[in-house]
């Protein structure tokens, strides 16, 4: 019963220790195809030329850049390192100021929960904004949204820019939109330190609540910043009844980060377990669309917002 | 003379009830529970590798409460113990970048012989301890993993060593007891199992585990020295509990250091109809 041999707190210490934890514990080195012994060469004869701590942490900082993961984080005191490439590189395709016009969402809008919601498209369509999966909310809050909607033929669940948050949430607005327990997909976790170390594939179940089922037609808007428990959401989706995706393909971060610490008191945040849809494919990169549609420069002119109006076509059908 | 005969022995006979009654209150024997309550101030030292590679050390408060008694007023040669222990601390790890809140609990029930020790003032009681520990170790800047749970039942071998060090004008007590870990079952998590997975997802696999001296060893020292005054009996002591336990290729470690104070005393029930109190003791009950 002999503990791990603790690196020394010095860059060379801190930096292996980085090394080795993305070794053992990251998920995704095999399915990224990434050389993480490649990488070790290339930025441990960087180490010694590091002078301060300030180009330390950027160094750091750019190793787990090479992951192309944005569930990969260095916190210090002074910075947290980020990867966001993987919407960046991506068209937006939202557009706070066109939620807000008088054609959707407007001033007058509703808050329950997380929710901004109100009746756009003559009052047929029921339109939900949700940003933020760290936002807490309850049936209470969605009985009282969907009754606001009854009359309402179809609704619109707008999850653009919504980087993440709780998985429990995700579960939980998803199962409003199912009649029977559905599965959803599959987690795995590393067992070993081998960069194929799995366990097996445990079953990811969507329930159906208890309470509240909307079954009318629902839309469920994305886009490149739709993130981790987003990504999730948008997974569980895929598969309710009624539901169809609309916009651009989602951020992905199927993988489920865990945390460690460095001699030095900083801590890694990474992806730990992958998560993957029914057909035990990884969502990591993200969640195509059913219909891909984006915003168009001169509907966006025109105060439109090309891919709410495509959901809303689609679903008044 | 026939009547002061017959006065002479009906005396004779109430004194001789009277004193036969006298020598049965006086032989009846009370089972005492002797308890201990203290408080203490510890250091901690823990190795949780599910939370973190590093080692983080802290402070601690801690209350015990210790309640003996032997099996019954006829046999003297064994007792038993019920012990509980609570604990809350903060520890630190060594950048100072992160804290740890523990709070735990231990719930543990000992047997021990009496042995006959042929050295004036020593007892030596020796025995086994089965008990239930409980730990909460929380680390808010964790990402998914920011708590853990120690939870475990073991059986212990226990020993304790009581020395009775008559003084000029007080007796003291001189006490060491000691328990370690033999056997039991702990639950341990994977450490790339989230707890998302265990109790969301109801996978608990390779989480709880068989533990004997391969994959856990400790011990749990406590000295104390108990110093009567006039109405009350103080104890004072140091504890010193060592703990390394390993599974799922996970080897923690929890190290304690503790100053301890606290009073003891003896206490009987009286409760029910068939055990009343004698009638020179007074209750509000009455």
């Amino acid at each position: 019963m002999n503990e791990p041999a603790e690196q020394p707190n010095t860059y060379k210490g801190n930096f292996e220790s980085l090394w080795q934890i993305i070794d053992s514990k990251y998920c995704y080195l095999d399915y990224k195809n990434i050389n993480w012994d490649s990488i070790h060469t290339i930025y441990a004869a960087r180490v010694d030329t590091v002078k301060s701590t300030f180009p330390f942490f950027d160094l750091m900082g750019n190793m787990l850049n090479e992951l192309k993961d944005g569930h990969v984080n260095l916190y210090s005191d002074f910075n947290k390192s980020h990867y966001w490439k993987w919407f960046q590189d991506y068209p937006v395709n939202f557009n706070t100021t066109l939620i807000y016009n008088s054609r959707y969402l407007g001033s007058n809008y509703l808050l329950a929960g997380g929710f901004r919601y109100g009746k756009i498209s003559n009052g047929t369509i029921g339109y939900m904004y949700y940003d933020d999966f760290s936002d807490a909310f309850s049936d209470s809050n969605i009985a009282y949204i969907m009754n606001y909607f009854s009359a309402c033929k179809a609704l619109i669940i707008d999850v653009r820019n919504n980087g993440g948050g709780s998985l429990d949430y995700s579960k939980q607005l998803a199962s409003y939109f199912y009649k029977v327990e559905t599965l959803t997909g599959y987690m795995r976790h590393k067992t070993g330190d081998g960069h194929a170390d799995f366990s097996a594939p445990v079953e990811i179940k969507t329930p159906a609540s208890k309470n509240i089922q909307w079954q009318r037609p629902v839309a469920v808007l994305t886009n490149r910043m739709s993130y981790s428990a987003t990504n999730d959401f948008v997974n569980r989706m895929k598969k309710a009844p009624n539901a169809i995706i609309v916009g651009d393909k989602t951020g992905g971060g199927g993988g489920l980060p865990l945390s460690s610490e460095l001699p030095n008191g900083w801590l890694v945040r990474f992806s730990s377990s992958p998560m993957y849809d029914s057909a035990m494919q990884d969502t990591e990169w993200g969640i195509d669309p059913d219909v891909r549609d984006s915003i168009k420069v001169e509907d966006q002119a025109k105060g439109i917002d090309t891919i709410i109006e495509r959901a809303i076509k689609i679903i008044s059908q | 003379m026939y009547p002061m005969n017959k006065i002479r022995f009906l005396l004779l006979f109430l004194f001789a009830t009277m004193v036969v009654s006298a020598q049965n209150t006086d032989d009846k024997k009370y089972l005492l529970t002797s308890k201990t309550n203290t408080i203490g101030i510890s250091t901690l030292s823990f190795v949780d590798p599910y939370l973190s590679p590093l080692t983080y050390d802290g402070l601690a408060i801690s209350y015990d409460n210790e309640a003996r008694r032997f099996l019954s007023t006829e046999n003297t040669n064994i007792s038993t113990q019920s012990l509980l222990n609570l604990q809350a601390g903060i520890l630190l790890n060594t950048p100072v970048s992160s804290d740890m809140l523990y709070l735990g609990a231990n719930y543990g029930w000992e047997m021990c012989y009496h042995a006959v020790i042929p050295i004036k003032g020593l007892k030596v009681l020796v025995g086994g301890l089965l008990d239930i520990d409980f730990g909460f170790k929380n680390m808010e800047r964790n990402v998914n993993n920011p708590v853990n749970l120690d939870i475990s039942t073991n059986l212990n071998l226990s020993a304790l060593a009581r020395y009775t060090i008559p003084l000029r004008h007080k007796t003291l007590q001189l006490q060491l007891a000691l328990q370690t870990p033999v056997i039991g079952y702990m639950f341990v998590p994977k450490a790339g199992a989230s707890y998302y997975e265990m109790f969301d997802l109801g996978n608990l696999t390779d989480a709880f585990h068989f533990s004997s001296l391969y994959n856990k060893r400790g011990l749990n020292s406590t000295l104390t020295v108990e110093v009567p005054f006039n109405r009350s009996v103080w104890r004072f002591g140091l504890k010193m509990k060592i703990l390394r336990y390993s599974a799922n290729d996970l080897v923690f470690d929890k190290n304690e250091f503790s100053l301890l104070v606290g009073t003891s005393f003896d206490t009987f029930n009286f409760a029910g109809r068939k055990n009343k109190a004698p009638k020179n003791f007074v209750s509000t009950q009455d």
